[in-house]
């Protein structure tokens, strides 16, 4: 099944990391997302742009399953990465979530030392041996979200402690540290200031390189300066998926062109 | 005639409120633009004839009964008081209130007879006083507030001056709960320890306050050294602590983080009937079923078990204490924001991990504050161990051994004995400042902590 | 790059799945272990209930006996039918049903034994109502006494060995002639709730309690109700932040959680010891339970008054009412149902509190129910307290049936609080 599918627009230059199919979410007996066909690239930034309670979110949290912690909320379809479907039984949600990483809206440090909240996915799983290694993958975490020239002297201190925009760089340092295959970013950057924001979006740039990103935002510059495909949202069906600059200057959706145009938010 | 006080109130107050309500609405009839609604005028002389007349009421009643009685023991012949203790006063006291009363027993001295009928015409006489008084002041309230209708009389402000006025003595009721609390402990204490030497009760080992030990002894009534009793309230309330903080907790943690929405709707309200249910039940509950069954155990065992061994009211006491720590922890972790909770299942931890490093040091402050609010419960409890622990002080920590508690001490202390002036019930005052210190510390400890903790999260 | 980030983590490897397992296993314990905990505290209530009414049903029934009784003029005289002597009647009656029990005191005294120490009374009591009976013989049901209430619902095993139980082979058999005559009955016993409390177990009720526990209410509710609201908004309303009133705040929440028998100590202090107030009378119990009550009702009005949105005192602030008008015309009585709430419920606490009732002398023994707030009396709690040390066998299950009648008022008082809140609960 998975290979006969044929992505509708032209994204041949990378191989598709998730492919899903059929998604449908019920938070009780609100019809949240209508099924919906997509498929995401590997080593890409994919942005979902809509207005706000159009599903967006909700369907990005079902590529690592948060929604199973909801207790209201019923996911159906069928959603694959690599290959490897995320509902089969064969699957577990901690393992995962573990290789599909995911940065959240407000920066949700641990009340832990700035060390511990970097540690924290790689203890649990086990993934080291010792304390050096142990240093090692938090410190290339650290680097990789570009925070450890700026917090190599403190790491001991809380991570509560920094600022918004470092807090958010240290989520990003937490979801890296655990080697995740796909990063997914709701609104990393919407409670932050706009350098703070350029930050960040330099980081996923870079990101891009390892992983799958992709990133739920509600700002259109943001996903055009940032992304190279992008979907758009609406109502929880998914209106139209393609290439970001095709989007964005040839939609070919009457609801996708009156969103961009700013005509219907 | 304390009813008939209160009739005069309450008919002076619908009089009033009447009267000026009428007058003012004759007023307005009459083209007068008034300042204030009818209505207000009608409140203002219903409240100013009202809150004068009825502290006056309450005040006289309460003293009544005490300026009588001197009154009756000043008017006694000179000399039968003299060489006399106050206990044997107060006998005497009681008798001639009975023989006031019409319950005359044997044959009573002339000097009775006459004192008793004082008082009953003393009783007569503040009784007409008191009608006399509540009805001239509340005329008087009348009159003067009926007068002040006018069109631009501040009725409103008077009134809600009034009511504001209530609203703060009210406010200060608490204040006064404190005042009267330290003040009567403090007040009895000091007393005790004019007869027993402080260091004595702090430090002494032996706590026998029935039984004089030597003829010499300070007060040679018994041993007051409150450290046995002290050490058994500790005994208890750790047995409790270790029963109730592990099994609340763990009750707290499912809750939380495994329990669907049906189960939690089942289990908690059948927690709070666990916590609703009176202390003097789960008291009977210890010595109809645990310290049996405990008994039974030990015995089993072939250990020596007292027959009311601090491990049945502890354990017992632990289960009243579930509840409470149950519900302080599940509040406290969910005052854990959720993003925390996201944030950790997102790099793939199990709920277990998530609960355990990251929830649950997340919110220990709270968790603390709960757990130190429960253990000033533990001590402060006393139903439970006055029915199902001991009577003797023993310094032992042994939780199989019988152990007595200060809660105990103050209730077997004061049952049956009115008399103020005997080491004995002073003692058991002394033992409720020392148990309102230890709480009172504690509380503000955990209130702090829970205000702090929740400051953080809001 | 470093190596860590390019060197990918294997995530199928086995050292990691063996890993997962075991995490999936610490999971299963730390559920397992709070499931454990859960059921433990509702083992707990269970046996509690369960030993209550296993031991109380008991007490829901008393056996009667139906006797003849003769009322024989010549121990009763017709001019002061409350002094004959009833006793003696009693033990005729007994004798005449025995008549093969040889005739000496000690014979004839266990005879008279298997009634209730009461039935003298309740005979007393209808001569009294109506002298005419004298001379004739009239047929009365009465209890039966502790020992053989007991006997007959199978509380004392005539298999033991006679020394070990209270009740000889001898008084055994004598009884069982009776329950083969027929003339045993074991009717539903109201007395439990129409008698005030007796030394003896087969009379003994709680009328007195149930009568005192209403009267300290009443009186807890007159005083703690007007005088928390006052106070709830007060502080919720007009005060203004200041030292003054964040002392206030700290002093209701530590009153909270001041134990209980400290307010029983201020009550004996201060109300009995330097305002000379009688003891163990109802009113000054509902005065200590009123000083209990009061920081539980200004908490509950308090979020009560705080659940009413702002937008309500803006709009009518805005058509010029004076804050007071706003407070008492339309603030306070949306938060009514809220406040109500809580004061059953912290009235249901007074209910059940023990410790300050013992220390102000409410566990004084007293046969006749209390006329007013102001005669001596007793409390349910109380009352539990006082049979619960008392030595009879009998009052084991009349302790347990008395707790099951405080449960009652409790639960109903605490349904009728949550029906409170459903009933108008808002969503704003």
């Amino acid at each position: 099944m998975y290979d006969v599918t044929k992505p509708e627009h032209d994204v041949a230059q990378a191989e598709t990391k998730i492919s899903a199919r059929g998604v449908q979410v019920y938070y009780g007996d609100t019809h949240a997302i209508k099924d919906v066909d997509v498929d995401i690239a590997d080593k890409t930034v994919t942005s979902f742009i809509g207005p706000s309670g159009c599903g967006k979110s909700t369907f990005l949290r079902c590529i690592n399953r948060m929604n199973d912690t909801i207790d209201i909320c019923r996911v159906k379809g069928d959603i694959r990465i690599d290959g490897q479907d995320i509902h089969a039984p064969s699957v577990d949600p901690v393992q995962l979530r573990a290789k599909v990483g995911m940065v959240f809206q407000k920066p949700n440090p641990f009340p832990k030392s700035i060390y511990d909240n970097v540690a924290y996915g790689p203890k649990i799983h086990g993934m080291t041996r010792n304390k050096a290694e142990l240093d090692e993958v938090v410190e290339a975490a650290l680097r990789g979200a570009g925070l450890w020239d700026e917090v190599k002297d403190r790491l001991d201190t809380p991570g509560t402690g920094l600022s918004g925009g470092q807090q958010q760089r240290l989520c990003i340092a937490r979801a890296v540290a655990t080697q995740p295959e796909v990063l997914l970013m709701d609104e990393p950057c919407s409670a932050l200031d706009p350098i703070a924001t350029a930050l960040i979006e330099d980081l996923i740039d870079g990101l891009k390189k390892q992983f799958s990103v992709v990133i739920v935002t509600h700002s259109m510059q943001q996903a055009a300066r940032i992304s190279q495909k992008t979907a758009f949202f609406h109502l929880g069906n998914l209106v139209e998926y393609g290439d970001t600059d095709m989007i964005f200057t040839n939609p070919q959706d009457e609801r996708t062109e009156n969103y961009i145009t700013g005509r219907t938010g | 005639m304390t009813l008939i006080a209160f009739l005069i109130l309450f008919v002076a107050v619908v009089i009033g409120y009447v009267l000026n309500l009428r007058a003012a609405r004759a007023l307005r009839a009459g083209g007068t633009a008034m300042h204030s609604l009818d209505g207000f005028h009608g409140g203002y002389a219903a409240l100013s004839v009202l809150i004068p007349t009825f502290f006056l009421v309450v005040l006289w009643l309460l003293f009544q009964g005490t300026v009588i009685e001197m009154l009756v023991k000043a008017g006694l012949p000179s000399g039968q008081l003299d060489g006399l203790g106050t206990g044997e006063i107060q006998l005497i006291m009681a008798e001639i209130r009975s023989i006031a009363g019409g319950r005359i027993f044997g044959e009573p001295e002339q000097w009775k007879l006459d004192a008793a009928e004082r008082l009953v015409s003393l009783r007569a006489i503040s009784g007409m006083l008191l009608i006399a008084t509540t009805a001239a002041l509340a005329a008087l309230l009348l009159y003067r507030a009926h007068r002040r209708v006018s069109a631009d009389f501040r009725a409103r402000q008077g009134t809600e001056g009034m009511v504001h006025g209530l609203m703060v003595a009210c406010a200060t009721v608490a204040i006064f709960v404190t005042i009267g609390i330290v003040a009567s402990l403090l007040f009895e204490t000091i007393r005790f320890f004019k007869m027993v030497p402080f260091w004595e009760f702090v430090l002494g080992t032996s706590w026998e306050p029935q039984i004089p030990l030597r003829e010499d002894q300070i007060a040679a009534e018994g041993a007051f050294g409150m450290l046995p009793v002290f050490l058994g309230t500790l005994v208890i309330a750790t047995v409790a602590m270790l029963v109730a903080t592990p099994i609340g907790l763990l009750s707290a943690i499912y809750l939380h983080e495994f329990a669907s929405h049906r189960v939690r709707s089942v289990v908690k309200p059948v927690l709070e009937i666990l916590a609703g249910v009176p202390t003097v039940v789960y008291g009977f509950f210890a010595i109809l079923v645990i310290a049996p069954a405990i008994r039974s155990f030990g015995g089993e065992l072939g250990l020596p078990i007292a027959p009311n061994t601090a491990l049945a009211a502890g354990s017992v006491m632990g289960i009243m204490l579930i509840p409470f720590i149950s519900s302080f922890a599940d509040d406290a972790l969910g005052a854990v924001p959720r993003s925390l909770r996201d944030g950790s299942l997102a790099v793939g931890a199990t709920p277990a991990e998530t609960v355990l490093k990251v929830l649950f040091p997340a919110a220990i402050p709270g968790i603390v504050g709960g757990i130190l609010l429960a253990v000033s419960r533990a001590i402060g409890e006393t139903m439970i161990v006055v029915m199902a622990a001991g009577l003797i002080a023993k310094m032992t920590i042994n939780p199989l051994d019988s152990v007595t508690t200060v809660t105990v001490q103050i209730v077997t202390l004061l049952i049956g004995d009115t008399a103020f002036d005997s080491p004995k019930t002073l003692a058991a005052f002394a033992l409720g400042m020392v148990l309102f210190l230890m709480t009172l510390v504690i509380n503000i400890a955990a209130l702090r902590i829970v205000r702090k903790y929740r400051e953080i999260y809001d | 790059m470093t190596d860590a980030t390019t060197d990918k983590f294997d995530w199928a490897a086995p050292t990691f799945q063996a890993g997962l397992r075991k995490r999936k296993r610490n999971q299963w314990w730390l559920k397992s272990l709070g499931l454990g905990a859960i059921s433990i505290a509702f083992a707990m209530l269970l046996l509690l209930i369960g030993s209550l009414i296993s031991t109380g049903y008991y007490a829901f029934t008393q056996t009667h006996l139906e006797i003849e009784v003769e009322l024989d003029p010549g121990l009763i005289r017709a001019d002061a039918p409350e002094r004959g002597n009833y006793r003696q009647i009693l033990t005729n009656t007994m004798q005449s049903l025995f008549p093969d029990v040889p005739d000496n005191r000690a014979e004839l005294r266990k005879l008279t034994s298997i009634l209730s120490n009461g039935a003298q009374f309740t005979i007393r009591d209808m001569v009294v109502a109506d002298p005419g009976l004298i001379g004739e013989t009239v047929s009365v049901t009465v209890p039966v006494s502790d020992p053989y209430d007991q006997l007959n619902k199978g509380l004392i095993d005539p298999d033991t060995p006679e020394q070990n139980r209270r009740l000889t082979n001898d008084e055994i058999a004598n009884f069982n002639r009776l329950a083969e005559a027929g003339m045993l009955s074991e009717p539903l016993n109201w007395g439990l709730i129409t008698n005030a409390d007796s030394r003896f177990p087969e009379l003994a009720g709680l009328k007195g309690a149930i009568i005192g526990s209403a009267y300290a209410l009443l009186v807890c509710f007159m005083l703690a109700f007007p005088v928390g609201i006052g106070a709830a908004i007060y502080l919720e309303e007009f005060a203004p932040r200041n030292r003054l009133s964040d002392l206030i705040e700290i002093n209701i929440n530590n009153l909270a959680a001041v134990p209980s028998v400290v307010f029983g100590l201020l009550g004996l202090a201060v109300f009995i010891g330097w305002f000379g107030m009688p003891r163990s009378v109802p009113f000054v119990g509902g005065l200590t339970l009123a000083l209990m009550t009061l920081p539980t009702i200004i908490i509950a009005t308090r979020a009560a008054l705080k659940a009413v949105p702002p937008s309500i005192r803006e709009a009518a602030l805005g058509v010029g009412a004076s804050k007071q008008q706003v407070v008492f015309g339309h603030v306070l009585p949306l938060a009514m149902p809220g406040i109500l709430t809580g004061t059953i419920i912290g009235l249901a606490q007074a209910l059940g509190e023990t410790a300050p009732l013992l220390l102000i002398g409410m566990n004084a023994f007293i046969t006749s129910a209390p006329a007013t707030p102001f005669d001596s009396a007793t409390a349910l709690p109380t009352q539990i307290f006082i049979w619960a040390d008392s030595p009879e066998r009998g009052f084991v299950s009349r302790t347990s049936a008395a707790i099951l009648v405080l449960l009652t008022f409790l639960i109903t008082m605490n349904a009728i609080a949550i029906f409170l809140r459903h009933k108008f609960e808002r969503k704003w």
